[in-house]
């Protein structure tokens, strides 16, 4: 974990095409993250096979990226466009993969960043935006100490998140990544207890406070005082510090959010085969995660919905139960949380243990007698314009602000906060200079797209057995193999990564309006290619006369451009022939097969985008023969691709015909995958073959 | 729009093949739209010279470029610095544009890369049909907008001739008789009486038999000519 060099490159990875992103409306996907994570773009590069890179788009804005891989609510899978067609691409579990896929790359490329500015910032907490806010000062050139009050870092990470949904190795590289920059670290050290806010604010040019809603509220019931009765998130403590809690046989835990579910299937693992949950909330209602709640169920925890807790029974010390009462409602009119109960309906839910997991607070003792003023309510006050408090150089980040949330939210928040600290540290105005936290989304696909896009299901996040992982803490989801994850990331439409159209070269000829297959442009004094109708399928952009069409997400001349060193040094004494393959990189295409050695591959994400020039260049460039490697019919997942493909190739040889090059040095190959093989090299070599009874070229 | 047609790449290569230096000049807008001549099929002519360069054990430096259009200076003149360090311009514009460029390349000449073919319209994509030829004068309104001078074999003024075959030309079954599609669209519109009335032998004089043509507006012309004095006047050069 010793940083080995010293950098000084604190540029943020860029993906092909994210100047003009900006320009345009974010794909749903994107917009709806609170980080604003590129998802299309790294998807897209997973579907390549270019997972280093796709890992370098997610943590460019994501510094706990392996934490949200396993735990983040993914409001990108809720949004996607695909949801219209079948199922939403399965975005948390192909970061997962891409993220696994690059442990060493990122392990390697740790580097400490030099300290350009003298100046330095505390930062009271390590979790989701406090770790955020570190990453980004000190690749600004800032001294950052993190002050946290556990033995370890990462906040709630690491002292609430059962190990069964977060397991601690996973945190431990996205707090590696972000401590081998140079943050300096105290742990142990709580503000307040081992040191004073006031020395904080002497000490640093900036405070930065992070510190989460780190203490579970209680019910105000009788008989919730004594043994027997716990609060979440100490509970939760004991276990991520390996700490036994005292728990009975019967565990019935109160509340219906997500750290519910973590309580009660924490208790299961624990040994307890009788955990329930009551909550005031009807299924429906309850705020858990849908998936959370399934998963729970399929543990054999079983819920009571709309009871609301009245008193907890006792039997001399010991807990019996808890008495409850029906439900009414729990909304009022207007929507707002007020619950209401019918008083005749009571009854007892029996339980020797309950734990209390109705809401979070934070700790803000430590700013008694300081100029941070705290409502009275117990939050801190601030300006969400500045992220600053109420005193001078006091800032705050995350849900100690912003109230519960999500790990990305206090991300998003976090980024915010160290662009703040940033800007005042650099005595510039922070009001108006702060990114604007929403963006235009790509309107939903209309009906007559929709109804042209195949249906492919999405591929099964596979867990382990209910019986299996209630006996342990171990992580129960399984991650994505190669196959699975190229096939997923085959299913994402590209929304936002599509055409566009440079209206200075466009000549309004109406060939893309023509042959697009989903209607996406229109052309009027030059052509608008609309984002919502797009799928980023690229045949228009070879057939523009013009070449006034590009893609968003990748360079259309790329490929051409390529092809000289693709090709290298044509050998004149070579016994084979030399054959470029522009394979379809769709469904197997990336997979980790073998070629034979004269085959020089251009991988295409589809042979759509595939010009006659690509073709005619790789003969220039000395090519024997010319292959274009096409997934079959079936797999493809775009529309018309074939046909026009084979126009472009029938032209191809019609050119070369006129150059007395035989028109068999082009063709066109399917490759049938999911035969096991290596559908690939097969028709390749078939495919030199033809070519070597046709002679090799001489230049 | 005027459409073109490529030459064969032998036909090129004949005029290229004695030069050192040569730029494929692509024109942007009628020749691009028919796939014929824009900057992206210069392109491919480009490249198709180089190969054949190669299998003639050639040393040239082929290479393109376009221009909105070649037959307006203001469009290639930001160019003309790039065009002149050629030996051989080779336009892939309309003759229009082979023939405004020549004027203005000094000594460097400039050669067809495409076969200009006829004034059309896109019929369907990559299907380019000739409607107009013209003439000069205009008879539109008299023929229910079909035009026989462009779209009969013969040019007949008065038809159709006996070849008429089931509304096919007896020159090919490919090709529409036109004074049938004229006779069958003025039923439609109600006026085929007037086909009745006799049209006299046309003045070819406005078309190519009164030679090359010209046509300047006056109301254009005077402003800019008074522009031209002005700056003389002032000793400037046009």
């Amino acid at each position: 974990m010793a940083p080995r060099q010293i950098t000084e490159e604190t540029e943020k990875y860029r993906p092909y095409g994210a100047e003009i992103k900006e320009t345009r409306p974010y794909s749903p996907c994107r917009g709806a993250c609170p980080a604003h994570t590129d998802v299309q773009a790294y998807v897209g590069l997973i579907a390549q096979g270019r997972y280093t890179e796709a890992f370098e788009v997610i943590t460019s804005v994501n510094p706990i990226a392996s934490v949200c891989s396993m735990i983040c609510h993914h409001p990108c899978e809720q949004s996607c466009r695909r949801c219209a067609v079948d199922e939403p691409l399965a975005v948390r579990h192909l970061k997962r993969f891409a993220i696994e896929k690059s442990a060493d790359y990122r392990r390697n490329k740790r580097r400490l960043v030099r300290k350009t500015k003298d100046r330095s910032i505390a930062i009271i907490g390590s979790g989701p935006a406090g770790l955020t806010a570190a990453r980004d000062l000190t690749d600004l050139g800032y001294g950052v100490t993190i002050y946290e009050r556990h033995p370890v870092p990462g906040g709630m990470l690491a002292s609430a998140i059962p190990p069964y949904r977060l397991p601690r190795e996973v945190l431990k590289e996205d707090i590696d990544d972000v401590i081998s920059k140079g943050v300096e670290l105290k742990t142990n050290c709580e503000v307040g207890r081992d040191v004073q806010f006031d020395d904080l604010t002497k000490k640093h040019d900036a405070v930065l406070i992070a510190i989460g809603l780190s203490q579970s509220r209680s019910l105000n019931i009788p008989g919730v005082e004594g043994p027997g009765v716990m609060l979440a998130i100490p509970f939760l403590e004991d276990v991520a510090f390996d700490r036994k809690p005292a728990l009975g046989n019967k565990v019935l835990v109160i509340g219906g959010g997500n750290v519910a579910m973590d309580v009660a299937r924490t208790a299961r693992r624990l040994g307890v085969k009788d955990v329930s949950m009551v909550c005031l909330e009807s299924a429906e209602e309850m705020p858990a995660w849908k998936w959370e709640v399934d998963e729970a169920l399929e543990e054999g925890i079983k819920i009571s919905h709309r009871w609301g807790p009245k008193s907890v029974r006792r039997q001399d010390d010991k807990v019996q139960g808890l008495e409850v009462v029906k439900v009414k409602s729990v909304f009022d009119a207007s929507g707002r949380f007020n619950p209401s109960y019918d008083n005749d309906q009571t009854t007892l839910l029996e339980a020797d243990t309950i734990i209390i997991t109705i809401g979070q607070m934070s700790n803000l003792s430590f700013l008694k007698d300081s100029s941070v003023k705290v409502d009275e309510r117990g939050r801190v006050e601030w300006n969400q314009g500045t992220q600053m408090s109420s005193a001078k150089g006091v800032f705050v980040a995350g849900e100690v602000v912003t109230g519960p949330g999500s790990a990305i939210a206090a991300v998003a928040n976090g980024h915010r906060s160290a662009l703040a600290i940033h800007l005042h540290l650099q005595g510039e105005a922070i009001e108006g200079n702060l990114p604007v936290q929403e963006k235009e989304k790509i309107s939903q696909m209309p009906a007559e797209v929709l109804e042209k896009i195949s249906r492919e299901p999405r591929m099964k996040i596979k867990h382990l057995a209910p019986e299996v992982r209630c006996d342990t803490m171990t992580h129960f989801e399984i991650g994505y193999d190669e196959e699975e994850a190229l096939k997923e990331a085959g299913r994402c439409r590209g929304c936002g990564g599509g055409a566009v159209v440079d209206t200075k070269k466009c000549m309004a000829c109406l060939t893309c309006q023509r042959i697009c297959p989903y209607g996406a442009p229109v052309v009027t004094s030059v052509s608008e290619i609309r984002p919502e109708y797009c799928q980023a399928c690229g045949l228009c952009a070879p057939e523009c006369p013009g070449e006034a069409i590009s893609m968003v997400s990748y360079d259309i001349r790329a490929i051409r451009d390529s092809l000289p060193s693709v090709v290298g040094n044509i050998d004149p004494k070579r016994q084979e022939p030399v054959i470029v393959a522009f394979l379809c990189t769709h469904h197997a295409g990336v997979l980790g097969f073998d070629l034979p050695k004269n085959v020089r591959r251009v991988p295409v994400h589809c042979t759509s985008r595939i010009d006659i020039l690509d073709l005619l260049k790789a003969v220039e460039t000395g090519a024997d023969g010319v292959a274009i490697v096409r997934c079959n019919d079936g797999t493809c997942k775009y529309r018309d691709i074939a046909q026009r493909v084979n126009a472009r190739v029938k032209r191809g040889q019609e050119l070369l015909g006129m150059l007395g090059i035989d028109a068999g040095r082009m063709e066109i190959l399917s490759a049938v995958s999911g035969n096991g093989g290596n559908p690939y090299a097969a028709v390749c070599a078939e495919f030199a073959e033809r070519v070597i009874k046709l002679g090799l070229r001489v230049r | 729009m005027i459409i073109g047609t490529q030459k064969p790449i032998g036909e090129i290569w004949g005029m290229v093949k004695d030069f050192k230096k040569v730029l494929v000049f692509g024109c942007n807008t009628c020749v691009a739209i028919c796939h014929a001549g824009g900057e992206k099929e210069a392109e491919t002519i480009a490249s198709l010279i180089r190969m054949r360069a190669a299998q003639e054990g050639k040393t040239m430096v082929v290479n393109h470029l376009g221009a909105m259009r070649h037959c307006e200076p203001e469009y290639f003149d930001p160019v003309m610095d790039e065009v002149k360090k050629y030996d051989l311009v080779l336009s892939t514009a309309c003759g229009v544009g082979v023939n405004f460029l020549s004027d203005r390349t000094g000594s460097i000449p400039v050669y067809p890369g495409i076969n200009t073919s006829f004034y059309g319209a896109v019929e369907a994509p990559g299907d380019f049909k000739e409607l107009c030829a013209g003439c000069g004068d205009c008879i539109l309104h008299l023929t229910g907008g079909l035009c026989p001078i462009a779209r009969c074999s013969k040019t007949l003024m008065n038809g159709p001739c006996g070849g008429t075959n089931k509304g096919k030309c007896e020159v090919s079954n490919e090709i529409d008789c036109v004074w049938y599609l004229i006779v069958e669209r003025m039923k439609k519109l109600g006026t085929l009486e007037k086909l009745s009335e006799i049209l006299p032998p046309r003045n070819w004089a406005t078309s190519r038999d009164g030679g090359p043509r010209r046509v300047s507006l006056e109301h254009i012309r005077a402003f800019e000519e008074q522009e031209a004095q002005k700056s003389e006047t002032a000793g400037g050069k046009k």
